[in-house]
C-alpha cells in the first residue's frame, strides 16, 4: 500500500474566462497568460458555454466591453458560481454586471486588484487541495486501522475460542471500554477434572494490552491442558510477560485452581484486588489478597511463585474482579469502592442472584461512560462435574512383538524401560495404559537386574537408610557388572487387547517368591505383589530366571 | 526439574510435585525435599499431576517419608493423581496410610 495519497502533484487553480471577443478581452487575456500558476479556460459569451460549465473552475472572469445583455446560459452559470468577477473599462458595464457577479474590476485602473485576487485564490485553492489530500489520507488510514482491528479481533476471537466462559458454575460480567479488552478472564478445565481461572488486568486498555493478552492466553490454555500447577503456570507467565512487555507495562493477575471435588483452592495473586471467598450466607470468609507483584515486573530469579491454598466450604463461592469494578464511576460522580462492592457481593451470595449484582452495578453507573474495563467473575466452589479427559482411539490396532536383549554394557548406560515405553507410547492403544505398562516392565526388569544379575537383597530396604544403601549398592554393582543379559519381550494382541510381557535374565536365579499376603508398611516387596494383583497368568520359569504375565487393556 | 518443592506463603503447607518419572532415581532428592519441614507441623502435599510413571520404589519412598515425618507433620496428602496412578495406590492400599485426593 502506498501511503502517499495526500501528496498529490500540485495542481493549478482553474479560471474560466467568459469574454465578448473585444479588444479589452484580448488585452486582459494576454496579461493573464503571464501568470504561470493559472490554468485558463476561455469561451465566448454566447449560449454555447458547455465546455466552461463542465470545468470545475475556481473563479469565473466575465470580461465585457459594454453592457450587452448576457445570454441566458451565462446568467444560469453565474447563479451557480459563488466566485465571479466582472471586468470592464466602463463603469456602466460594471454596474450592469453587479447583478450577476460579486466583485467588479475597472480595467486597467484596478487591475492590481484582479491580480491580487487571483493570487489569493490560487493559494486558497492549493490549501484546499492539501486539506482534501489530508482528509483522504486520514480516511485511508482509518480504513486501514479498522481493517487491522478487524484482523486482530479475528485472531483474538480464535485465540479465545476455547475460553470456557460458559462453564456452568461460573458467572461473569465482562465489559470492555473499547473493542479490545485490557482485562482478561480465562477459564479452562484441567485433565484431572479440575478447573483453572485466570483474571488479568494489563496496564492501559485498547489494542496494546490486548496484544499482550494473546501469548498469555495461549500459555494458559496449553498449560491447563497439561494440568500444570499454579506455581509453574505463573512462573511461565511471568517469564513470557517480562520478556514481552515494555518496561512501563505490566499485567496484574490472579490465577486460581479449583480441584475436581470443588474443595481445594490454590491461588496466586499478583497485584489484583483481593478476591473474596463468600459462603452461602453472605459472610466474607477470606480475602485472597495480592501477595505478589504483577506479572512482567520481576525477572526470573526475583519472581516468587508461591501459592496460597485453602479449603472452600460447601456452597461458598469466590468473587474475582478487576479494579475497574472498584473504581466504577457512578452517575453521582462517586466511585463504587471496595467496601460497597463487598457489601453488594455478600448481599447476593447465591449463584442465581448474579443478575441482581449486575443490575445493581449498572444502576450505580447510570449513564456515566466507563473509564476502565470491568471484569467480575464468581466461581462456585462445588464439584466441577468435568470428569477426567478421555481420549477416543480406534478399536483395531497393530499386532506386534517387541524384543530387546541387553548386555552388561547396555544395562549400565541405558534406561531400557523408559526407552521401550517411549516407543510403544506412539501406539494409541498402549499410550493410555503407559503408566501401568511402565509399572509392570519396571518391576519385572528391576527384579531381573537387581536380584538376578546384581544379587541384591531386598531386606536391606527395611528402613530409610537401608533403602538408600540398597540403591547405592545397585549403582556400584551395576558399574562392576561384566557379564549377563536381560531379555525383555512385549507382545500385543489387538483382538483381545492383551499385552504379554516376558523378562528373562541370565543370573543366578532369584529365590522363589511366595505370595506376600501381608500388605505391611514395609518399603519392599510391593513390586511383585502389584504384579500378582494386576496381571494374569503370572509364571516363573527357568528357575525363576524368566517371568511372564499378561495384562488386558 | 523432575522434583519441585515449595512451601505455601503461610508456611502451613509443603507441596512436593514430581514430574515425569517417580522412582529410585529421585531417592536422594525426595528425601531432601521433606528433610526440613520446620516446626509449624505443616500438611504435606505430594502433587502427582505430572507424574506419568512410577514403580514400587516410589511406593517405598512414600512409605519411608511417612515413617520419617511421623508427628512432625499434620498429614500427608497425595493429590492430583491420574487414574492409572490412582489405581496403583488403591491396589497397594495406600488410602489407609495417606489422604489420597
Amino acid at each position: 500500500m502506498n501511503e502517499l495519497s495526500y501528496e498529490l502533484a500540485p495542481q493549478h487553480a482553474t479560471i474560466a474566462v467568459l469574454h465578448d471577443d473585444s479588444q479589452l478581452a484580448h488585452e486582459v487575456l494576454a496579461q493573464l497568460s503571464v501568470l504561470s500558476q493559472l490554468e485558463l479556460v476561455t469561451s465566448l459569451l454566447n449560449d454555447d458555454i458547455a465546455s466552461i460549465a463542465s470545468t470545475s473552475a475556481s473563479l469565473v472572469l466575465l470580461i465585457q466591453a459594454d453592457a450587452t445583455p448576457l445570454p441566458t446560459a451565462v446568467v444560469a452559470l453565474l447563479q451557480e458560481q459563488p466566485q465571479a468577477i466582472g471586468v470592464s473599462q466602463q463603469l456602466v458595464t460594471l454596474d450592469y454586471l453587479s447583478a450577476y457577479v460579486q466583485e467588479q474590476v475597472l480595467w486597467p485602473w484596478s487591475k492590481h486588484l484582479l491580480f491580487n485576487r487571483i493570487e489569493q485564490l490560487s493559494q486558497l485553492y492549493q490549501t484546499h487541495q492539501k486539506i482534501d489530500g489530508l482528509r483522504q489520507a486520514l480516511a485511508w488510514h482509518k480504513a486501514r486501522v479498522d481493517r487491522e482491528h478487524q484482523l486482530v479481533e479475528h485472531i483474538f476471537k480464535n485465540a479465545l475460542s476455547r475460553n470456557y466462559l460458559n462453564y456452568q458454575y461460573v458467572n461473569t460480567y465482562l465489559t470492555p471500554v473499547s473493542k479490545f479488552n485490557g482485562d482478561l478472564c480465562l477459564i479452562s478445565p484441567g485433565p484431572l477434572g479440575n478447573i483453572y481461572m485466570l483474571m488479568a488486568d494489563f496496564t492501559g486498555h485498547g489494542l496494546a494490552p490486548a496484544t499482550g493478552a494473546l501469548p498469555l492466553s495461549q500459555a494458559f490454555f496449553a498449560m491447563a491442558d497439561r494440568g500444570v500447577s499454579v506455581a509453574e503456570m505463573v512462573t511461565e507467565f511471568n517469564y513470557r510477560m517480562s520478556r514481552l512487555l515494555p518496561n512501563d507495562m505490566f499485567c496484574a493477575a490472579i490465577l486460581l485452581e479449583l480441584s475436581a471435588n470443588g474443595e481445594r483452592v490454590n491461588y496466586w495473586n499478583g497485584g489484583m484486588p483481593a478476591a473474596l471467598l463468600i459462603n452461602e450466607k453472605g459472610d466474607v470468609l477470606r480475602h485472597l489478597k495480592p501477595t505478589h507483584v504483577a506479572l512482567g515486573v520481576l525477572d526470573d530469579e526475583e519472581f516468587d511463585s508461591r501459592v496460597t491454598s485453602f479449603r472452600a466450604p460447601k456452597g461458598s463461592s469466590i468473587a474475582m474482579f478487576t479494579d475497574g469494578v472498584i473504581e466504577l464511576l457512578g452517575h453521582q460522580h462517586k466511585f463504587l469502592g471496595a467496601d460497597a462492592l463487598e457489601i453488594l457481593l455478600s448481599t447476593y451470595p447465591k449463584p442465581e442472584d448474579f443478575p441482581q449484582i449486575v443490575k445493581e452495578l449498572e444502576r450505580f453507573r447510570g449513564e456515566t461512560p466507563l473509564h476502565d474495563d470491568l471484569s467480575l467473575a464468581i466461581l462456585c466452589c462445588r464439584p466441577t462435574e468435568l470428569g477426567q479427559t478421555k481420549t477416543e482411539y480406534e478399536h483395531y490396532g497393530l499386532p506386534f512383538r517387541l524384543e530387546s536383549v541387553l548386555q552388561a554394557e547396555q544395562l549400565k548406560q541405558l534406561d531400557p524401560v523408559a526407552l521401550i515405553l517411549s516407543a510403544i507410547s506412539q501406539l494409541p492403544h498402549l499410550r493410555h495404559h503407559r503408566t501401568t505398562i511402565y509399572l509392570f516392565l519396571a518391576e519385572a526388569f528391576n527384579n531381573a537386574l537387581e536380584h538376578g544379575l546384581l544379587g541384591l537383597d531386598s531386606k536391606l530396604k527395611q528402613d530409610a537408610d537401608g533403602f538408600l544403601a540398597y540403591y547405592q549398592q545397585r549403582y556400584e554393582r551395576l558399574q562392576q557388572l561384566r557379564e549377563g543379559e536381560i531379555r525383555i519381550s512385549l507382545e500385543f494382541e489387538p483382538t483381545h487387547k492383551e499385552v504379554t510381557i516376558r523378562v528373562a535374565d541370565t543370573g543366578e536365579g532369584t529365590p522363589q517368591h511366595d505370595g506376600c499376603d501381608d500388605f505391611s508398611e514395609n518399603a519392599y516387596g510391593r513390586g511383585l505383589e502389584l504384579l500378582r494383583q494386576m496381571t494374569t497368568d503370572l509364571t516363573w520359569d527357568n528357575e525363576t530366571r524368566t517371568v511372564s504375565f499378561k495384562y488386558r487393556l | 526439574m523432575p522434583l519441585h518443592r515449595q512451601f505455601s506463603i503461610d508456611g502451613k503447607e509443603l507441596i512436593i510435585s514430581i514430574k515425569g518419572k517417580f522412582d529410585f532415581s529421585l531417592v536422594q532428592e525426595f528425601r531432601q525435599a521433606y528433610s526440613d519441614v520446620g516446626d509449624q507441623q505443616p500438611t504435606v502435599f505430594i502433587d502427582l499431576r505430572e507424574t506419568e510413571y512410577l514403580d514400587s520404589s516410589a511406593l517405598g519412598m512414600l512409605l519411608n517419608m511417612r515413617k520419617a515425618l511421623g508427628q512432625s507433620v499434620k498429614s500427608i496428602h497425595i493429590i492430583n493423581c491420574r487414574p492409572e496412578v490412582r489405581s496403583i495406590f488403591d491396589i497397594s492400599r495406600f488410602d489407609k496410610l495417606f489422604v489420597i485426593e
